[in-house]
């Protein structure tokens, strides 16, 4: 059986890991280029930065703290992991774009 | 009675929408203003991508005179095949047009491009001399 929450984490992870590399781009373009596109740009990809490190925080307090709330938590994983999936295939095509 | 009502009350309206807005291209003739979304593409196609900055001088170089890969490597002093490269990618997002012939072929500002200069002005003057 397909753990969900595992895959959603996994999936949270490369979201970051995706999202470092946006970041890394925009930062170097914002150093050059002073202006409200630059800026907003860099702001937007480390606000999603701080929504994928919030749910891998979110799955440590779920795994760490709580057996009840794990098992409810485990009944919508799939949700959570179709969320997490679906950014992670947008962002790729986000990175992929940039990087080019 | 009610199509002459509707009619009476639609043409005022139309009056109010900006003539060009579904158009890409800029507006024509000697009041001209960037085109808002051509803007807005070219800002991203430039402060969203990997070398950005350097497609920008490459589109600021080409205003002013068509040039080969060759030539616009040693004015930008930078490397051939990011020069290459950079060229690719404007010319496949319609920014520049490469000459029919193969063998040292010139790039030009495409039409688009050419009627919208006034952003890239815009995106120059950030840059400034970096």
């Amino acid at each position: 059986m397909v753990d969900f929450m595992l895959a959603a984490v996994i999936s949270a992870f490369l979201n970051i890991g995706l999202l470092l590399v946006a970041i890394a781009t925009y930062a170097q373009n914002w150093r050059v280029i002073r202006s409200y596109y630059t800026s907003g740009l860099v702001l937007v990809a480390a606000l999603l930065l701080i929504q994928n490190i919030v749910i891998v925080l979110f799955w440590f307090t779920l795994y760490m703290d709580d057996k009840a709330l794990m098992m409810s938590a485990d009944m919508i994983a799939h949700y959570l992991f179709a969320i997490n999936v679906i950014q992670t295939i947008g962002l790729s095509v986000l990175v992929w774009i940039t990087r080019r | 009675m009610f199509g002459a009502i509707v009619i009476f009350s639609v043409v005022p309206l139309l009056e109010i929408i900006p003539k060009n807005i579904f158009s890409f291209s800029g507006s024509d003739g000697e009041d001209f203003q960037p085109d808002p979304r051509f803007k807005m593409i070219l800002w991203l196609f430039i402060a969203g991508s990997r070398g950005g900055p350097n497609r920008a001088k490459i589109l600021n170089l080409l205003l002013k005179t068509p040039m080969n890969a060759h030539q616009i490597s040693k004015t930008l002093n930078l490397d051939h095949k990011t020069v290459a490269h950079h060229l690719k990618i404007l010319a496949k997002n319609e920014l520049i047009e490469k000459a029919e012939k193969t063998y040292a072929a010139e790039y030009q500002i495409s039409q688009i491009m050419s009627r919208n200069h006034n952003v890239l002005k815009e995106i120059m003057e950030k840059i400034g001399t970096k």
